[in-house]
């Protein structure tokens, strides 16, 4: 009687630990899903970039709209900074969702996707960017509307830094 | 770099309720570059670099940022956010080999 009783348990505790291992299963399979969404950075040209990121929406002229800060020169292609301020009200009905900055002649042109909130009231992002030589900088503006800007700016780079 | 993950936060000396307070940040962190071998090759390794940038105040996100290896070494973001009522303002920063570095700064009216 006491051993058929001991085997349950154990039979028990077995199941019981498959039972784990399958949960701890699942919980590795979520952030490896969540890594592949957030595969960001690519290699590739600045036009498959924005083709896989912004899923080939129309962009409009956002001068007048987004204001793109960027040197002119930057003598250090290693620390650029660039920030982007767009006017919007942002109300919960109205504002900013996406602020993307990209380099089209980087190897990596994604550099950076900035995520606002009504809360953060008031569209103004910045970051240090690398360069890896003279080209456009991009800013890309997704309102909550689903409407895409976009402003563009040669920055002139003197050493590139990016390396690679 | 024994300074990995230090974390910098600035903020101005005086603020007002219902402000919008302009932050700026900054994470020692290495970011690392792709590397290349003598043949011109890309190094498949697991870089090391901040992915994900998160901010939270009041219980809320305010500003989060995505990025890659093309943000610079000792990275410094710069968001705004509302200061409604005083409290901690959280910024979290994540890297790709799931380190997190985490600053935060007492948001007071004076």
């Amino acid at each position: 009687m006491t051993r058929a009783r001991s085997i349950s348990r154990r039979r028990v505790l077995a199941t019981l630990g498959a039972a784990g291992v399958a949960a701890a299963g699942g919980g590795l399979g979520a952030p490896r899903r969540a890594e592949a969404q957030a595969q960001l950075g690519l290699q590739e040209s600045v036009q498959e970039a924005l083709r896989r990121v912004l899923g080939g929406r129309p962009v409009k002229d956002g001068a007048g709209v987004v204001r793109l800060d960027a040197p002119l020169i930057a003598e250090n292609g290693a620390v650029v900074p660039v920030t982007v301020e767009v006017s919007s009200p942002m109300t919960p009905a109205s504002h900013v969702k996406h602020v993307y900055i990209v380099a089209d002649k980087n190897r990596i042109p994604i550099i950076a996707r900035a995520t606002l909130f009504p809360e953060s009231g008031q569209a103004l992002v910045g970051a240090n960017v690398r360069l890896g030589e003279t080209g456009d900088v991009r800013a890309i503006v997704e309102q909550s509307d689903g409407t895409l800007l976009q402003v563009r700016r040669e920055v002139k780079v003197t050493v590139g830094g990016c390396g690679g | 770099m024994a300074d990995i993950g230090k974390v910098r936060i600035r903020v101005p000396s005086s603020i007002k309720a219902g402000d919008v307070v302009r932050v700026r940040t900054l994470v020692i962190h290495p970011m690392e570059r792709i590397e290349r071998d003598p043949q011109g090759k890309v190094v498949q390794k697991k870089y090391r670099y901040i992915d994900r940038v998160v901010a939270t105040y009041l219980g809320k996100t305010v500003a989060a940022f995505d990025t890659t290896q093309s943000v610079s070494e000792n990275p410094t973001f710069t968001f705004t956010f509302r200061a409604t009522d005083p409290g901690t303002l959280t910024i979290v920063f994540r890297d790709t080999h799931g380190a997190t570095y985490e600053g935060k700064a007492e948001i007071r009216f004076s």
